[in-house]
C-alpha cells in the first residue's frame, strides 16, 4: 500500500503537563501503518500518549494529526479511530450487547445495521453467550473483551489500545494477537501499550519506548538496537562444536569486545559492536576451520534487552 | 447532517433517561418535587374535617362575625365574654414576676368560618389570631406563594442542580464519561442531547408534581366550584404554571449544566446563584433582569402574599419593578439559556478525561 502522509499519525513537539505535573514531554513522532507498541514502566506516558492521539486529553503544547485529522475533531476522528482505553467503567444498566449497539448508533447507522456489526464484533471476541448479561457482571477479561469490541465495531482505520492483552486468557490472547496482526497487514494503524516485553517482541512493527514522559526511542527494534551498539554492543549466541576455537578467533578482531564460553558448553556468547562484519567472519571461520555451527541467533537484539539497555531496571513485567 | 445530529441526540437522551429518572441518587429530587403534594392533599382531608369542626362549635356557641370583628386588643376578659358570650375553649393561668403575679391564657371563639384566638396577658387581650377556612380565593394565593417561594426557588432550582449537575460531573466521578467521548459525534450534539434529556427529565417530573399539587388542592372543593373555576381563570392559571415550571427547568437546567462543566463541586456556585435569586427583589431594576426568578415571577399569574414577617427594614430595600410582560419574560429566559448554552458548548470542547484529578 502506498504511503502518504495522510497515512500517518504525526505528534509535532507535543507536551501535556497536568499542572506541575509532567505528562509527556516534547514527544515527536510519524508513525506508519502496522503494529507500534508503546512501551515504558507505570507512569512513563503511554496512556497519556493514547489520549492525546485521541483527543480525550488536549496538549499543552505541540500539534497531533491522525491520518490527517485533528484529535480535536471528534466527530471525524472517530470514524477512523477505535480506542479501547483501561478505564473499567461503562454506562450503567447496559448489556455487552447494548454497550456496542448504543455506540454504534452514535455514528448514525440505521438500526439494523447498527445490530449486525454488534453481533458480529461480539461474536469476534468471543462473548457471543454473554451479550445479553449486563456488563457490570462480567468478568475482567470479560470487560477486556468488550472494550475491544467497542473499538473494533465501526472497522476503524486506526485502532488505539490500552494495554488490551491484560486479563485475557492464553487462547484469547493469541486470538487477538492474530487479529492486530491480520488489522496491520491490511495496512492498518494498531497502537498498543503493554508491559509484556515479549508479547511486545512477538507483534511490534515498530516500539515506541517511553519513560518519564519522554520518548526514548522508536522505530523497528532491531534498528533501535544496533543505534545503541557502540554503548551496548550486540550480543550473538552460536552453538558449535569447537566452541574454545570459535572464541579465540572471534576475539582476534577488533570489533569484538568479550568472548564468553557458556557453562552448558558447545556455545559461545559474542558481544560485538559491528554485527555484520562478525557474520561474515563466522562464515569464514566454518568454512577455512571446518567448524560445525548448529545455532546462531542474537541474544539482545529484543524489546527486552533494548528496555533494559535504555530504560534500566524500572518496574516492567517480562 | 442535520438528520445524524437529530439521531445522535436522540441516542443520547434514550442512555440517559434512565439515569436521570431512576437514578438512586436522584431520589431527592422526586421528594422535593412532590412533597407540597402530599402537603395539598393533607389540607384538602383536613380542610372540610375542620370546616365541620367549627360549624358544630358555632352551634353550640353562637357567635356572629360582626360580634367577633368587634373585639380589639386592649379589652379585658371579662369585657370579651361580656360582648361574645362564653368562648367555647378558654384557658388562664398565672405566673408570678417579681412580687406580682400576670395572669395569661386564651380565649377561643368561632363564626363556623372563621377560628379566633385572643391571647391574653395580664388581664388585656395582646393579640387577636384569626384563621380562616380554606375558599378557592385563598387556595389561589397560598398556591401562588408556595410556587413563588418553595417550588421555584428550592424544589425546581435544587431539582435542577441534582439533576443538570450530574449529566457530565455524574459520569466524570462514576469514571464512564468516555463513553461519550469516544463516539464520532460533536460535542456540542453531545452537549445537546444531555440538556434535552435532562429537561425532559426535570419537565415531566415538575410539571407532574404542579398539575397533581393543584388536583390535590383543588380535591377538597366541590366539583360545580372546580369547574366552574376551571371554566373561568382556572384553566388558564393552571396552564401558565405548567409553563412557568417548565421555563424554570429550561433555565435553571442550563445554569446548572455549565456549572457542572465548570465546577468540581457545585454546592458552592449553587449557593451563589440561590442568594443571587434570593436578593433579586432588593436590586436595581438593571440587575434583576440578569436573573431567572425574575421573569418566572413576571409570569407567575397570582401575586405571591408579601412575607407578613419581613422586617419593616427589608421592606424598604425592596425595590420596585414592574414585572416584564409575559412575550419579554419568555424571550429573556429563551434568550438567556442560549447564551449560557453556548458558553457551555465551548466548555464541552475543551472536556478532557481526567478521572484521577475528579
Amino acid at each position: 500500500m502506498k504511503k502518504t502522509p495522510d497515512d500517518r499519525i504525526t505528534l509535532d513537539n507535543v507536551s501535556r503537563f497536568y499542572g506541575e505535573v509532567l505528562g509527556v514531554n516534547r514527544v515527536t513522532l510519524s508513525l506508519e501503518p502496522g503494529i507500534t507498541s508503546l512501551v515504558g514502566p507505570n507512569g512513563a506516558g503511554k496512556t497519556t500518549l493514547m489520549n492525546l492521539i485521541t483527543g480525550l486529553v488536549h496538549p499543552s503544547r505541540g500539534n497531533i494529526s491522525v491520518l490527517g485529522i485533528k484529535p480535536s475533531q471528534p466527530h471525524r476522528l472517530f470514524g477512523t479511530v477505535g480506542y479501547a482505553t483501561q478505564f473499567d467503567a461503562f454506562p450503567k444498566g447496559l448489556s455487552g450487547f447494548q454497550f456496542i449497539y448504543s455506540y454504534l448508533k452514535f455514528s448514525g447507522m440505521a438500526s439494523a445495521k447498527c445490530k449486525r456489526l454488534a453481533c458480529s464484533v461480539i461474536e469476534q471476541v468471543g462473548l457471543e453467550d454473554a451479550a445479553h448479561r449486563k456488563v457490570a457482571g462480567y468478568s475482567k477479561g470479560m470487560r477486556q473483551r468488550i472494550r475491544l469490541a467497542q473499538a473494533l465495531a465501526h472497522d476503524p482505520r486506526v485502532l488505539v489500545l490500552d494495554e488490551p492483552l491484560n486479563g485475557l486468557d492464553p487462547l484469547v490472547r493469541a486470538e487477538t494477537i492474530a487479529l492486530f496482526r491480520r488489522y496491520a497487514d491490511e495496512g492498518r494503524h494498531v497502537i498498543v501499550s503493554s508491559h509484556v516485553l515479549h508479547e511486545v517482541d512477538m507483534i511490534s512493527d515498530q516500539v515506541v519506548l517511553m519513560s518519564g514522559g519522554y520518548v526514548v526511542a522508536e522505530g523497528q527494534i532491531q534498528n533501535v538496537r544496533s543505534e545503541i551498539k557502540q554503548e551496548r554492543p550486540m550480543q550473538v549466541l552460536i552453538r558449535c562444536n569447537q566452541p574454545g576455537l570459535l572464541a579465540s578467533k572471534a576475539f582476534e578482531q577488533d570489533h569484538v569486545v568479550e568472548a564468553q564460553l557458556l557453562p552448558e558448553g558447545g556455545a559461545v556468547l559474542i558481544k560485538t559492536r559491528d554485527a555484520d562484519r562478525f557474520y561474515r567472519s563466522l562464515n569464514h571461520l566454518a568454512l577455512v576451520k571446518g567448524m560445525q555451527i548448529d545455532g546462531v541467533a542474537p541474544a539482545d537484539d529484543n524489546v527486552n534487552s533494548v528496555y533494559e539497555y535504555l530504560i534500566g531496571g524500572e518496574e516492567v513485567s517480562r | 447532517m442535520t438528520g445524524l445530529w437529530l439521531t445522535q441526540i436522540l441516542a443520547v437522551m434514550r442512555l440517559e433517561m434512565k439515569k436521570t429518572f431512576f437514578a438512586k441518587r436522584g431520589v431527592w429530587v422526586y421528594l422535593l418535587a412532590f412533597a407540597p403534594v402530599v402537603l395539598y392533599l393533607v389540607h384538602s382531608i383536613n380542610n372540610p374535617l375542620e370546616r365541620q369542626r367549627l360549624e358544630k362549635i358555632a352551634t353550640d356557641h353562637r357567635v356572629s362575625t360582626q360580634a367577633l370583628n368587634s373585639i380589639k386588643e386592649g379589652a379585658t376578659p371579662d369585657e370579651v365574654i361580656e360582648q361574645l358570650g362564653e368562648p367555647y375553649k378558654k384557658h388562664i393561668d398565672s405566673h408570678r414576676r417579681g412580687d406580682r403575679d400576670y395572669e395569661y391564657g386564651s380565649l377561643r371563639y368561632t363564626d363556623g368560618e372563621v377560628d379566633v384566638t385572643m391571647r391574653l396577658y395580664d388581664g388585656r387581650v395582646v393579640r387577636i389570631h384569626r384563621r380562616r377556612l380554606d375558599n378557592l380565593q385563598r387556595s389561589q394565593t397560598m398556591f401562588a406563594t408556595s410556587f413563588q417561594f418553595y417550588f421555584l426557588r428550592l424544589a425546581i432550582f435544587f431539582g435542577c442542580v441534582g439533576v443538570f449537575v450530574n449529566l457530565f460531573r455524574g459520569e466524570m466521578l462514576d469514571k464512564s464519561l468516555h463513553f461519550y467521548l469516544l463516539t464520532p459525534m460533536r460535542r456540542e450534539v453531545l452537549l445537546t442531547g444531555k440538556y434535552f434529556a435532562g429537561l425532559l427529565a426535570t419537565v415531566v417530573i415538575f410539571t407532574s408534581s404542579t398539575a397533581l399539587q393543584w388536583f390535590a388542592m383543588l380535591w377538597q372543593f366541590d366539583r360545580s366550584v372546580i369547574a366552574d373555576f376551571l371554566a373561568s381563570t382556572g384553566g388558564a392559571q393552571i396552564w401558565a404554571y405548567l409553563g412557568v415550571t417548565a421555563l424554570a427547568c429550561v433555565g435553571y437546567g442550563s445554569i446548572f449544566l455549565v456549572i457542572g462543566l465548570l465546577f468540581k463541586n457545585p454546592i458552592v456556585p449553587a449557593a451563589i446563584i440561590l442568594l443571587w435569586e434570593s436578593i433579586n427583589p432588593f436590586l436595581p431594576a438593571a440587575l434583576k433582569k440578569i436573573s431567572m426568578i425574575f421573569y418566572l415571577q413576571s409570569l407567575s399569574p397570582v401575586n405571591a402574599a408579601r412575607d407578613g414577617n419581613m422586617p419593616p427594614l427589608f421592606s424598604l430595600l425592596i425595590s420596585p419593578t414592574d414585572p416584564a410582560t409575559p412575550a419579554y419574560a419568555i424571550t429573556g429566559i429563551l434568550l438567556l439559556t442560549l447564551g449560557i448554552l453556548v458558553i457551555a458548548s465551548f466548555l464541552a470542547r475543551r472536556l478532557e478525561i481526567n478521572y484521577s484529578t475528579d
